[in-house]
């Protein structure tokens, strides 16, 4: 089935990707527009924009299935692309999509909800015999249990909050004597952060990679890998920087993994892009984390290296067609990096900097490619995330990559609030991160300071101010006060006013 | 004149950095300024696009205002902010008098670095806590940011409730000093 | 006169021992504190060799029955005079804290009223730089006397020339309602304090610990009580402000504000204040942008900004004339008004009419504040405070609807039939008697009760509403507003308008005056 028309149901700069695409191969785009942002530059990016922006539900407007598939029957659009975040990796929206014989961009509705269960995903990883991180099957109810558990897959563990996130309720256990009062404190700090004292057991990595494979599959049962990604460069789980490949792989671990990954995906007979994700230690041994059945924001990176344009794949995919390649047709050339320009704070523990970009100058050379859903007067607000720009450069080899990325990031100026640049520019210059060796404890036990500084910058800073209060002093001084012009009144209006006294 | 007078603000300022950093400069609008005593060419450039750059010893260097009030300023070059205070000889001195004096001040208060919602409240009136503790989660930008306590204390008032909406620079909580 | 001679000698003397209440030493005392001696403020603000003394040499009044003992210097703790500020008259007054603390004694205040007279006489404006212990005991009623006198002038100059107080020291009981008369109080950061009774009385009487900070400082008065308008962080930036701020003031109410002229050519138009207002109607926003896009390029001086924040005031200029502005802020307390922000802007009209500034109202409003608190502290009697203050104001005034103007509130803020000379609306406005959501269960009750989903009804009511009821048209068809404007034309437009109303005059009926309800 032949696609035409295309809403992508989503914002900035992905939907300016996917758009740049469906426009090289002829098919009409369709985005949505909201009041939270009603000049974005992704609107000018379209052919049509339907109007969301009366939207008074409380879900908001990307996430709002019904709505999302209304517009695209009322308008006759032949297919969704839904991007990344939001509505992605909706089982629920993919199979709407289905019933109402819209074209969704992304695999089957099974594949979503059999891989966005962690244990549905664990079980099937079991069955073909895909290393995984072992652990409880489900909520353990007391220390003895948990005791079994870790005296079974080995010291040290984790133990894990089961409805929770981002920290609270974790705790690494080292060993046997330690298990009774982590476990207590685990489990009191789950229920107090998320109301649910409930927790699991885990295999705990000390300081792993985070590598990545970017495979891809159709619908008559082809799925290839298209090398790894390594996002080890992450705080709190987000990721900063990426790289492809990764230093960490050799041929016959990358073939290993690569074939781990397809085993995955063929699981669930799985088309489209995906993402296999796994932690890799220190011994070269992974472990099967979880699969991400999206585009990834990272996926600029597979793509400057193996030169294919994924979102195009997508799309024909989705139209029933066949690759066009097999794994051996797979070339990986040269060495790509991105990085995640943020309004963000480095100096102050990377809080978000809001404000108005305004101006901005990027960079640019054949190996320089920016991925921005932003233009200069642009307002940084609280309502989605802080990305400004993917920075993405790629070279020969590492060592020239990185090179043109501090070539590339001495030249990108952005006005008007705190970016992640001084930290991109601090991490290149780490001798660890140069050398490759590096993992997801990178940011902590590497780094003592997050941004970079440079020498007597701190000098020209307080210059700078100087200048500015001098230059503001003077400006006052200098300012000539007519006080003859308020004294010359019209006689009509001045004996008006000495009568009316 | 009979009297002699030390006029103010006349060419001399000392910017006072975070801590005890100072530099004096000296004719900042002069071609030739002097920094600690060094004379320096230091060029300020504008160029049509609305960026602002210096140039020293042959770099350019990205520089920009990002707040401003009064006399106090943060300051960004190529990335990195700094903040200053700039003093006038006479204001110097006066600043170094209040500091000295500034024993006095019991309490620490943390206001909201941003405007956001408070997710939830992680401590209780009358707890103690250490610098570095979180006291709360503001979510801002889709993003729960931890606050950090300030200074190492007791919880003397807290200022919002969990959900409560709060402005840049509100008050959340106030920790007496030990 | 013999240069040699014993008259010249004699004279010579008296300067040298004069000389010496400046001395390096004296200067050192008070720079110790963090503080500038009086002459050295006098000096900072006012143009460079302009000021002359008036009544250096006076000595104190003798007391009879001695009580504690006096120091007999020259000045008695006071510098008056005039010179050039910005190349106009001032006249001004500074106390010494360095001569018998500042204190008031009767020579003191005759000299500081003797200021006083002649800045009315000749119709300049006058400037207090205070720094007092406050009344001198050993003078005893006499001091008191002189309090009073000076009060009874700051009231009889209020409204005819501009008076602004600089708090650079203490002021403590008596002392304090000089400034609260005046136009202006401008505060010194850490250094400067104003109560009517100290941290000791209050220890005393009820009790309580409490420091000078925390009980009078300038950040108390200037977010709390809304006693300091200008708050600085030292003496010489405060005194600076001072320049500014009569850099926008005329000398007297007779004359009109001075001009300044723009440092660079300036653009009529400017198509960024179409995207300051959001089209979502709760988002909040700064309506300082608008100002700073509307007024000349960096010309607004803000007037007591951290008081009562959800209302900005301040002075601007539009094509180099001074303009006093009274704006919701939606980015507080969604600019509703209540007490506090009634009071401020109150107060801040009436100096506007009665020193020939034209008005601007930038209305955004939700409504009154509601609230026991609000309503049990009389938000009626201080909200028509604001609406007296406007519609006694015979100033040019113009107003420029952003987006909501609902109920009261709408009247309140120079609507037309208060009298306002213009009624612009942006686009954006909703002018209504109450909101969509308030005024929905009010009309459709009943619908409301009865519906399976009420939610949903009441949902596409107000969405009904707003497009239908909510709008600038209906009021701009019936006259109430002069014109929908698009907001990148604001400027523009106000420059006609102002210089449409440059002449307005209006005739009030006769009286003493109006009873405004203070």
């Amino acid at each position: 089935m032949k696609i035409n028309s295309l809403l992508i149901a989503n914002r900035g700069e992905i939907a300016i990707r996917v758009i740049q695409t469906a426009k090289l191969m002829g098919i009409e785009t369709w985005v949505i527009k909201t009041s939270k942002e009603p000049n974005a530059l992704y609107l000018s990016a379209a052919d049509k924009v339907i109007d969301f922006t009366d939207h008074a539900e409380d879900i908001p407007e990307f996430l709002d299935i019904e709505k999302i598939v209304s517009a695209v029957k009322e308008h006759n659009i032949s297919a969704v692309h839904p991007g990344y975040g939001f509505l992605a990796e909706s089982p629920v929206f993919a199979q709407r999509c289905e019933d109402e014989n819209i074209i969704f961009i992304g695999p089957s509705p099974e594949a979503i909800l059999k891989m966005g269960n962690k244990t549905i995903a664990k079980q099937l990883a079991r069955k073909h015999k895909v290393p995984l991180l072992e652990g409880s099957l489900g909520d353990v109810k007391d220390p003895q249990e948990a005791r079994e558990i870790a005296r079974k897959i080995g010291y040290p563990v984790i133990l894990k909050a089961a409805s929770g996130g981002g920290g609270r309720g974790m705790r690494i256990v080292e060993n046997d004597g330690e298990l009774e009062k982590m476990f207590k404190m685990a489990s009191s700090e789950a229920a107090k952060a998320f109301n649910d004292p409930a927790v699991f057991v885990e295999k705990y990595v000390r300081n792993p990679r985070h590598i990545e494979f970017q495979i891809f599959g159709d619908k008559q049962g082809n799925i290839i890998h298209l090398g790894e990604r390594e996002c080890s460069v992450q705080r709190k789980h987000q990721k900063l920087i990426e790289e492809s490949p990764s230093a960490a792989l050799d041929k016959a671990l990358r073939e290993k993994m690569g074939l781990a990954a397809i085993n995955i995906a063929k699981s669930v007979n799985y088309y489209s892009a995906g993402t296999v994700e796994f932690l890799l230690d220190s011994d070269n041994k992974f472990y099967f984390m979880e699969m991400n059945t999206r585009i990834q924001v990272e996926h600029p990176v597979t793509e400057m290296v193996t030169g294919l344009d994924l979102i195009e794949l997508q799309i024909r995919v989705a139209q029933d067609e066949p690759l066009p390649l097999k794994q051996k047709d797979v070339q990986c050339n040269g060495w790509a990096f991105e990085f995640r320009i943020n309004a963000e704070d480095v100096q102050a523990g990377f809080s978000p900097s809001l404000g108005t970009i305004e101006k901005m100058s990027l960079p640019r050379s054949k190996n320089i490619r920016i991925d921005s859903g932003i233009q200069e007067g642009a307002v940084i607000t609280p309502y989605f995330d802080s990305m400004i720009a993917k920075l993405i450069i790629h070279g020969e080899n590492r060592e020239k990559a990185i090179l043109y990325s501090a070539n590339a990031l001495k030249k990108l100026w952005i006005k008007g609030l705190k970016t992640t640049i001084p930290f991109c520019k601090a991490v290149l210059n780490n001798s660890s991160f140069k050398k490759g060796k590096y993992d997801t404890s990178f940011l902590q036990s590497e780094m003592k300071i997050h941004y970079f500084q440079d020498k007597d910058a701190e000098m020209l800073a307080a210059f700078f101010a100087t200048y500015d209060f001098a230059r503001s002093l003077k400006e006052d001084e200098d300012k000539t006060v007519d006080f003859d012009k308020g004294k010359n009144i019209t006689p009509w209006i001045l004996n008006k006013r000495l009568k009316s006294r | 004149m009979r009297y002699t007078s030390e006029k103010a603000l006349k060419d001399v300022f000392i910017a006072c950095g975070e801590g005890k950093r100072k530099f004096e400069i000296v004719n900042p609008l002069d071609e030739n300024v002097k920094i600690k005593g060094k004379k320096m060419d230091i060029r300020v450039f504008e160029d049509p696009d609305g960026f602002s750059y210096l140039i020293w010893k042959n770099h350019k260097y990205q520089v920009d205002i990002l707040e401003k009030n009064q006399n106090k300023y943060t300051v960004i070059i190529n990335g990195v902010w700094y903040y200053f205070s700039i003093e006038t000889p006479i204001s110097y001195k006066r600043r170094k008098f209040l500091i000295k004096s500034e024993v006095s001040s019991k309490t620490e208060r943390i206001v909201a670095p941003m405007p956001g919602k408070i997710l939830d409240i992680l401590v209780e009136e009358n707890t103690e806590i250490k610098q570095g503790e979180a006291v709360l989660i503001l979510e801002a930008m889709k993003m729960q940011n931890e606050i950090l306590a300030n200074i190492t204390g007791k919880v003397k008032k807290i200022y919002v409730r969990q959900n409560d909406s709060v402005m840049k620079d509100d008050i959340l909580i106030e920790i007496e000093k030990f | 006169m013999d240069i040699n001679g014993r008259n010249f000698i004699k004279f010579q003397d008296r300067l040298n021992k004069y000389d010496l209440q400046n001395s390096p030493e004296a200067a050192e005392k008070q720079h110790s504190k963090g503080k500038l001696l009086a002459w050295e403020r006098i000096q900072i603000l006012f143009d460079e060799g302009t000021f002359e003394e008036i009544d250096a040499f006076v000595t104190p009044a003798s007391i009879e029955k001695g009580f504690g003992r006096m120091t007999h210097t020259f000045g008695d703790g006071v510098i008056i005079g005039h010179g050039k500020i910005s190349g106009r008259l001032a006249f001004a007054y500074a106390q010494d804290f360095n001569v018998m603390g500042g204190s008031l004694g009767a020579v003191h205040a005759a000299k500081i009223m003797k200021i006083q007279n002649m800045a009315l006489k000749m119709g300049a404006p006058i400037i207090g730089l205070i720094d007092s212990g406050g009344a001198r005991i050993q003078e005893g009623v006499a001091s008191l006397a002189g309090y009073a006198g000076i009060f009874y002038r700051n009231v009889q100059s209020s409204g005819v020339i501009p008076q602004i107080s600089v708090i650079m020291g203490p002021a403590a009981g008596g002392a304090v309602y000089s400034p609260s008369i005046t136009d202006f109080v401008f505060m010194t950061n850490k250094t400067s304090h104003m109560f009517v009774t100290g941290p000791n009385v209050v220890k005393e009487v009820l009790n309580q610990d409490v420091s000078f900070e925390d009980l009078g400082g300038a950040e108390v008065h200037a977010r709390k009580s809304g006693v300091a308008n200008m708050i600085y962080e030292d003496e010489e930036n405060t005194l600076l402000g001072v320049r500014k701020l009569l850099s926008y003031l005329p000398s007297n109410n007779l004359e009109n504000s001075p001009f300044v002229s723009l440092a660079e050519v300036q653009r009529d138009t400017d198509e960024k204040l179409r995207e300051v207002v959001p089209d979502d109607t709760n988002k909040p926003y700064d309506v300082k942008d608008v100002i700073n896009l509307i007024f000349d390029k960096g010309s607004f001086y803000e007037i007591s900004e951290l008081y009562a924040q959800n209302i900005v005031i301040g002075l601007g200029r539009l094509d180099g004339k001074t303009i006093g502005i009274v704006a919701n802020q939606p980015k507080v307390l969604a600019g509703t008004l209540d007490i506090n922000s009634s009071m401020k802007a109150a107060r801040f009209v009436r100096f506007c009419d009665s020193f020939n500034i034209p008005l601007l109202a930038l209305e955004d409003v939700p409504g009154f504040l509601p609230g026991i608190d609000q309503e049990h502290s009389g938000i009626i009697r201080h909200g028509a405070k604001l609406l007296y203050a406007f519609a006694d104001a015979t100033v040019p005034r113009i107003t420029i609807i952003l987006r909501k103007s609902y109920g009261g509130a709408y009247c309140v803020m120079n609507s037309k039939n208060l009298g306002g000379d213009f009624n612009f609306a942006w686009p954006t406005a909703e002018i209504a008697v109450m909101g969509p959501e308030g005024a929905v269960a009010i009309l459709y009750r009943k619908e409301l009760s009865e519906s399976e989903d009420p939610a949903k009804l009441r949902k596409d009511l107000a969405a009904k509403y707003r497009s239908e009821i909510a709008n600038p048209y209906i009021a701009d068809e019936k006259g109430f507003i002069d014109e929908v404007i698009d907001p990148s034309i604001t400027r523009k437009k106000l420059i006609s308008a102002y210089e449409a109303l440059e002449n307005k005059h209006v005739s009030v009926p006769s009286r003493k005056h109006g009873n405004i309800p203070l």
